[in-house]
């Protein structure tokens, strides 16, 4: 008779803890969701961004890319185009991923290598690291807590702390812990980790304008945190609504490929 | 989710309670805000546009190459003998203009002026054009190209070895480095109609080049034409390609290649897949009726009397047209930290010499005298081998690394061994570029050549080379 009471007594807070964990994963991948849509436009689009280089805080050098975005309908993850436009010496080179597919096209060898994406093409930044990606669909998102960290700028935001697992291959990295503003579900920091564990690299985002329809944030600070006298600042603009066909995505259109 | 709804209240409340609570002390999360460099806190306000379709690029190049030679090589290599030093200049240029909205025009060159140890100076020599590319490109609907004139048509997913590059026979034009990537990079295109198609799920691309030249002898450094496109070298010969791709799954497209070159019809085929997020594994082959290296080399060296007849008595490794194949099999790797990538690669050339094809060799060339013309006979096969991109040997296996940022940022450090199974000789070259800045970048790379003095990699003139550059982006 005791241990039914007992059970009647702790029944209930099982099953209200249960809830909560659904509630919370569900909640996680909602803000998760939220906060993907403030970064990326929801039809195909066409961006430029310029990756500054800085070196023991002196800067150093400039990338300057395309890139061609549009959502794959099926897994909800983005597939891009990325086309080379500074240094001269990349000039040209283009990047396609989709899906387990990463090709690198180079004008001068003419031939389409299929790469991994881990392989460092663009400075600092892994090639993962810049394209448009929609984390909901490559991590399984729970909520680690409610903190108020400052933002790039120094400003006080009240965010939800989340913790990121790599849910399928295709995820850059195995781990992150992201910032995610209450309310306006605006990034505002992320800290990227290796299988091994290790810090790779530190993100905050910063500079929100109106960019195809919503405040969308146009740079990217990312550290990188095993040398940190390394940074690079991302900053994405130009943005446009584009009709991107699907055979753009064929390794053999990436020699046609020019700023359409 | 009407019934958890509350209780994420209360676990929000929690949460900003627990925030709250925090607050006395400054998070340790805004530490990392002294990482942003201060320079970066503030960067310049208006961002110039990225000039769009801006596909050119223009480099001044200079380059001197010191090398060291072998002496007394049984059998001895022909005239001219292995400079010591050349010193190159060259203009570098590659474009593309956008005539209409479907029409546009390609152009890739090489302006060489050159000296080098035993070349003279001045002499016509010294001024050399590669003519790499220049063709007209149409889509007179989307995604449907056709294209004439001088084009570069590669294939393959391998870097040490491509069997299904089939228009890469004779077209290298003195490289300034003898790495398989380069190699790639420097070559003649070809005189050709092409046409290709992309599709949803794949693509086709048709392509015919005629004979507009004819079959001409080797060349060596020091007879190469001043401004002549060489159309000898890539178009002496009618010949047609069709490869497509198809999407078969999710991330899996293979290539399917079919050629055809004086009567005789190789296919080939590509294949290349992710595995996991640091590791790519790819294979690529091709199969057709060919000879031997030996047997190929003998009917082009008599077919542009560079061999007598009598040639046949003393070469090794001869046979009877067959059907032959050739095998690029390998995967990439790259490392987590510092992140470098590894290729390594296992390559196979059915046609190539044989262990006992090189003691024969090595044998008959022994035998003969420093200037016998057997000794020429022996070396015209290796030269030829060479012209063609082939393999001399039938097995080799090959690594090749790239690092990116290697020990300092800006410095880019990449290599190859390439090792000749059938001996273990070896070549051996790396290779460090430090980019100064967006423009400006200096170079170098020392190249050695290891292995007995009666092995493949061990029986070349040349022991070894450095070459050091400095090159411009216009």
């Amino acid at each position: 008779m005791k241990y039914r009471k007992r059970w009647i007594a702790i029944l209930p807070m099982a099953l209200w803890l249960g809830m909560t964990a659904v509630a919370e994963a569900q909640t996680a991948r909602e803000i998760v969701v939220a906060t993907d849509k403030v970064r990326n436009p929801e039809k195909p689009f066409r961006s430029t961004l310029r990756l500054t280089e800085y070196v023991g805080g002196q800067e150093r050098d400039h990338d300057s890319l395309i890139l061609y975005s549009k959502e794959d309908g099926a897994t909800r993850q983005f597939r891009n185009l990325v086309q080379y436009v500074e240094p001269a010496r990349d000039t040209g080179k283009s990047v396609l991923l989709d899906g387990h597919s990463l090709w690198f096209y180079d004008p001068n060898s003419k031939v389409s290598v299929r790469i991994s994406a881990q392989q460092r093409l663009i400075g600092q930044a892994a090639i993962g690291d810049i394209l448009t990606v929609n984390l909901a669909a490559d991590y399984t998102p729970s909520i680690v807590g409610t903190e108020t960290i400052e933002d790039a700028t120094r400003q006080p935001r009240t965010c939800w702390h989340l913790e990121l697992k790599a849910s399928n291959e295709l995820a850059t990295y195995n781990r992150v812990e992201y910032w995610v503003e209450q309310g306006s579900f605006f990034p505002v920091k992320g800290k990227f980790y290796a299988d091994s564990g290790r810090l790779l690299k530190i993100a905050y985002f910063r500079k929100f304008t109106q960019q195809l329809g919503a405040s969308r944030p146009t740079e990217v600070v990312i550290i990188d945190a095993v040398d940190s006298a390394l940074a690079t600042i991302a900053t994405l603009g130009e943005y446009a609504y584009q009709e991107i066909p699907e055979a753009w995505f064929q390794r053999d259109y990436l020699p046609h490929l020019q700023a359409k | 989710m009407k019934r958890a709804s509350p209780r994420v209240a209360v676990l929000a409340l929690l949460f900003a309670a627990s925030a709250t609570a925090r607050a006395a002390d400054p998070p340790t999360e805004d530490k990392d805000l002294s990482l942003i460099p201060p320079s970066a806190e503030t960067p310049p306000a208006a961002v110039t546009p990225v000039a769009a379709g801006a596909a050119r690029r223009i480099f001044l190049e200079d380059a001197f190459t010191g090398s060291w030679l072998e002496n007394d090589l049984l059998p001895a290599p022909p005239p001219p003998p292995q400079p010591r030093w050349e010193e190159r200049a060259l203009l570098d240029v590659r474009g593309e203009w956008q005539v209409d909205d479907s029409l546009r025009l390609i152009y890739s060159g090489r302006l060489n002026l050159r000296a080098e140890e035993g070349l003279g100076f001045p002499n016509h020599e010294n001024l050399t054009n590669d003519l790499r590319e220049a063709y007209l490109g149409w889509e007179p609907v989307d995604r449907l190209f056709l294209d004439v004139g001088r084009i570069n048509v590669k294939s393959g997913v391998a870097l040490g070895f491509n069997p299904t590059d089939f228009f890469k026979t004779r077209a290298v034009v003195e490289p300034l480095s003898v790495d398989p990537v380069v190699l790639r990079e420097d070559r003649l295109g070809t005189l050709m109609l092409r046409a290709e198609r992309v599709w949803t799920k794949g693509s086709l691309t048709a392509v015919y080049a005629p004979a507009v030249s004819s079959d001409s002898p080797i060349y060596t450094s020091s007879d190469l034409k001043s401004l002549n496109p060489m159309f000898d070298r890539t178009n002496a010969h009618d010949r047609w390609l069709l490869k497509g791709t198809v999407d078969l799954a999710a991330g899996f497209s293979p290539e399917f290649l079919a050629y055809e070159s004086q009567g005789r019809v190789r296919f080939g085929a590509n294949l290349a897949q992710n595995v996991g997020q640091s590791v790519v594994a790819y294979l690529e082959w091709s199969g057709g009726r060919q000879g031997t290296v030996s047997s190929d080399a003998l009917a082009f060296g008599q077919a542009t009397g560079s061999l007598p007849a009598a040639a046949a008595n003393v070469l090794p490794g001869l046979g009877a047209v067959a059907f032959r194949k050739q095998i690029a099999a390998g995967a990439s790797y790259t490392t987590p930290l510092p992140r470098i990538t590894f290729n390594l690669e296992f390559l196979y050339n059915e046609a190539g010499f044989t262990g006992s094809d090189w003691d024969e060799w090595f044998r008959t060339g022994s035998a003969a005298g420093p200037n016998s013309p057997i000794a020429g006979a022996l070396w015209y096969v290796r030269q030829y081998a060479q012209d063609q991109q082939d393999l001399i040997s039938r097995r080799f296996a090959f690594l090749r690394m790239d690092w990116v940022d290697a020990f300092v940022p800006k410095l880019e450090v990449s290599g190859f061994a390439e090792t000749d199974l059938s001996d273990r000789s070896t070549r051996l070259q790396l290779g460090a570029d430090y980019y100064l800045s967006d423009h400006w970048t200096v170079g170098g790379l020392i190249l050695l050549d290891s292995g007995g003095r009666h092995s493949d990699f061990g029986s070349l003139p040349q022991a070894g080379s450095v070459l050091l550059k400095v090159v411009r982006y216009l």
